[in-house]
């Protein structure tokens, strides 16, 4: 096992855990962009720089988009209701899953890190993606399932190529855009993150532009 | 290179509206500017662009330039309509922003990258669910949706990985050659919001408006599932491999979004959810074209899902006029609509017959082939019976336009085009007053016009059957390539592997 590999993908699931179970939202937003930051190194061999550092600026630019939906102090976000050492075991157990099933019934051409990692990643998301109430805590969930599906891509066929990195980087990139700009319209109600209670009836909204008068 | 003109062009304009969010008009003359702009590098775009970088690769094709050459139109029509008939604001934006995603999934060589661009161009609909005063529950739908996006995305980046390597000493075949077939194929049926996954889509409706519609549940899935086929067709078709659990499921899953999608749209009593559903229905005969894993299903799959996008975003356009002529939606206070607005009946005609075809149609031929590919016996022809169920729903439509109008609130010549007299010292005041007492009329004449090119891509203009026939750029390098066999010389991409 290569150790600089190792270290990296420990400080992909560590940052994943923070993310899926801190409470304050920035604290899961570093989190978060720790476990991104670190992704594209867990690769052997390394990616070609172009593709590495468009994934650094994917990455950064998501968890920017994020950090400024989450200004302001002591923003809450759902968090784990089962505490960060639950989080911790079921990293660790995905993770062997994923070492142990390296290649999934094939030669990988990736390292068994990446698939170990991702698997910890996938086992993570779910939770938040399945039972989270706030935009922050489901977004964060889905960036996760997204950065472990990637992750078991590179552990089975590879390091990507510079222009698929590139892609990758405005996917995430994209991603948390996009749930900045839901957790900012969640908040303009006054009510952090949270997700709007189901309606029991339909209701058709206005449109926002050129509404049409009645004549 | 042509496509990076297109992906400029799309993506460059996106950005410059999204910059001027702030400044609604502004923003939204960028977008429709960005669309015609858009429209333009289509048309010439050069198909036969093959750009390599590192191992990967960038390949256009007629098929790709006549998908985004109608991409283009439809959505500048939808953006148009939407003004006319009320829309978000950010319509344009998110419509450039998923065109030049969708250009850039389409001409992907490598399908890994593709399915992560496509997973990129789904994400930008969830602009188009936030509306000012309704932000919580906005916010709510548009997190499901980004759900619903990237776990299909997962699902097919998880699939193309694990096909996409030397599988010569793989352990167990079937089993991983057939839960990446369904694990891509479900990952389609989740974006184009397929029954039983049609909740985040039948929800997304309440909140979007329905000329911003096909934007999202019609334009961006449509290119993952050309990924999707060319993939399939690649990589899953040419081995003797016994799929036929998973392709049950597929199946599945295709005759009952196709039944069961119209079924419910003939039993609302909106038109926003008769516009969904029906975009549910006709994409259930994509996913009937997932289950083929024959060569002989490409063309026909992939002329249909050009029918598919060009119809479904006409009948919206439709939709949209009848929204304009009469401030409603609810299906009961449309009484009269075919004597009120000819116009829009005019449209309404072109929809039902490039929708539902007639033989001899390209888009009915391609049709019937999926459902004849797919299914045999008599179950093939019970499917291919429930491909017209659309008709009970606009047989709906239609009696009640027929009907005697219950509203006097609306004067019967509102569709009719009306000119002010120009007014030389304030011609912006005149061009918003002309503007605004049209606004009937130009949704219905761009209904309309939707209608006729609707009907066009049925007939098979503009080379449709030709350039969905053509195969993909091969890309000679590591990375695999999408490589359907030409359907004379057989499968030659992988070698069989024996059924264990």
């Amino acid at each position: 096992m290569n150790p600089a590999l190792a270290g990296v993908a420990l400080a992909v699931v560590v940052g994943a855990v923070v993310a899926g179970s801190a409470r304050n939202a920035r604290s899961a937003i570093l989190g978060l962009v720790a476990s991104l930051l670190f992704s594209p190194f867990l690769a052997d061999p390394t990616a070609q720089s172009l593709g590495l550092a468009a994934r650094l600026v994917g990455s950064v630019l998501a968890g920017y988009l994020l950090w400024i939906a989450a200004r302001g102090t002591g923003v809450r976000t759902g968090g784990s209701r089962l505490g960060w050492p639950a989080e911790v075991l079921v990293a660790a157990a995905a993770a062997v899953v994923g070492y142990s099933s390296h290649g999934l019934g094939a030669p990988p051409l990736g390292p068994a890190l990446a698939q170990a990692a991702g698997f910890a990643l996938a086992a993570l998301s779910m939770t938040a993606i399945a039972n989270g109430r706030d935009i922050v805590r489901v977004g964060t969930g889905l960036m996760l399932l997204a950065s472990g599906a990637l992750l078991v891509r590179t552990a089975l066929g590879g390091t990507p190529e510079p222009l698929e990195q590139v892609v990758i980087a405005g996917m995430m990139a994209a991603l948390g855009g996009a749930v900045a700009v839901l957790a900012v319209s969640a908040r303009a109600e006054g009510v952090e993150f949270e997700l709007a209670p189901d309606r029991p009836s339909r209701v058709r909204r206005s449109p926002d532009a050129h509404p049409i008068d009645a004549r | 290179m042509s496509l990076a003109a297109y992906l400029a062009v799309t993506l460059g304009f996106a950005m410059l509206a999204l910059a001027t969010r702030s400044r609604g008009p502004l923003s939204t003359a960028i977008g429709l500017a960005g669309l015609v702009a858009a429209t333009i590098a289509a048309t010439t775009m050069n198909p036969a662009d093959l750009v390599t970088i590192g191992g990967a690769g960038l390949a256009t094709s007629a098929y790709v330039r006549l998908f985004l050459v109608l991409g283009s139109l439809v959505g500048l029509g939808l953006a148009v309509t939407g003004l006319a008939t009320g829309t978000r604001r950010d319509a344009p934006m998110v419509t450039l922003a998923t065109l030049g995603i969708a250009g850039l999934t389409l001409t992907l060589t490598d399908p890994r990258a593709a399915v992560v661009a496509a997973t990129a161009g789904g994400l930008f609909g969830v602009w188009l669910t936030l509306a000012p005063g309704e932000d919580r529950s906005g916010a709510t739908l548009g997190i499901r949706e980004l759900r619903a996006v990237v776990v299909a995305g997962t699902m097919a980046i998880a699939a193309t990985a694990w096909i996409g390597r030397d599988l010569t000493q793989l352990a167990a075949q079937p089993v991983v050659f057939g839960l990446a077939y369904l694990a891509f194929a479900l990952a389609i049926a989740v974006r184009f919001g397929a029954i039983p996954f049609h909740l985040w889509a039948a929800r997304l409706t309440d909140a979007a408006p329905e000329t911003a519609l096909p934007i999202i549940t019609v334009l961006a899935p449509a290119s993952l599932a050309i990924v999707g086929l060319a993939w399939t067709d690649a990589s899953i078709a040419p081995l003797l491999v016994d799929l036929e659990a998973e392709r049950m499921v597929v199946l599945a899953i295709a005759v009952a979004s196709i039944v069961l999608a119209s079924l419910a749209a003939l039993v609302q009593d909106d038109l926003e959810h008769v516009v969904g559903y029906s975009i549910v229905g006709d994409a259930g005969v994509v996913l009937l074209a997932m289950a083929v894993l024959e060569p002989t299903g490409w063309e026909p799959a992939r002329i249909w899902i050009l029918v598919f996008i060009v119809t479904r975003s006409a009948f919206a356009a439709w939709a949209g006029g009848i929204r304009a002529v009469f401030h409603t939606g609810r299906i009961d206070d449309l009484r009269g609509w075919v004597t009120r607005s000819p116009i829009l009946a005019v449209a309404f005609v072109l929809v039902v017959a490039a929708g539902v075809g007639l033989p001899g149609l390209v888009a009915f031929e391609a049709r019937s082939s999926l459902v004849s590919l797919a299914l045999d016996g008599p179950i093939a022809t019970l499917v291919l019976l429930g491909t017209f169920a659309p008709l009970a729903y606009y047989a709906r439509l239609l009696a009640i336009g027929l009907g005697r109008p219950t509203r006097p609130t609306e004067p019967a010549t509102g569709w009719r085009p009306h000119l002010e007299r120009l007014d030389l010292t304030s011609p912006v005041a005149w061009l918003r007053t002309t503007w605004d007492l049209n606004r009937a009329f130009s949704a219905a004449v761009i209904a309309a016009m939707l209608g006729v090119l609707a009907l066009a891509t049925s007939v098979g203009a503009f080379g449709g059957p030709d350039a969905a026939a053509g195969i993909p750029a091969i890309l000679e390098g590591p990375s695999p390539s999408y490589a359907p066999p030409p359907l004379e010389s057989g499968p030659p991409s992988f070698e069989p592997i024996p059924t264990r």
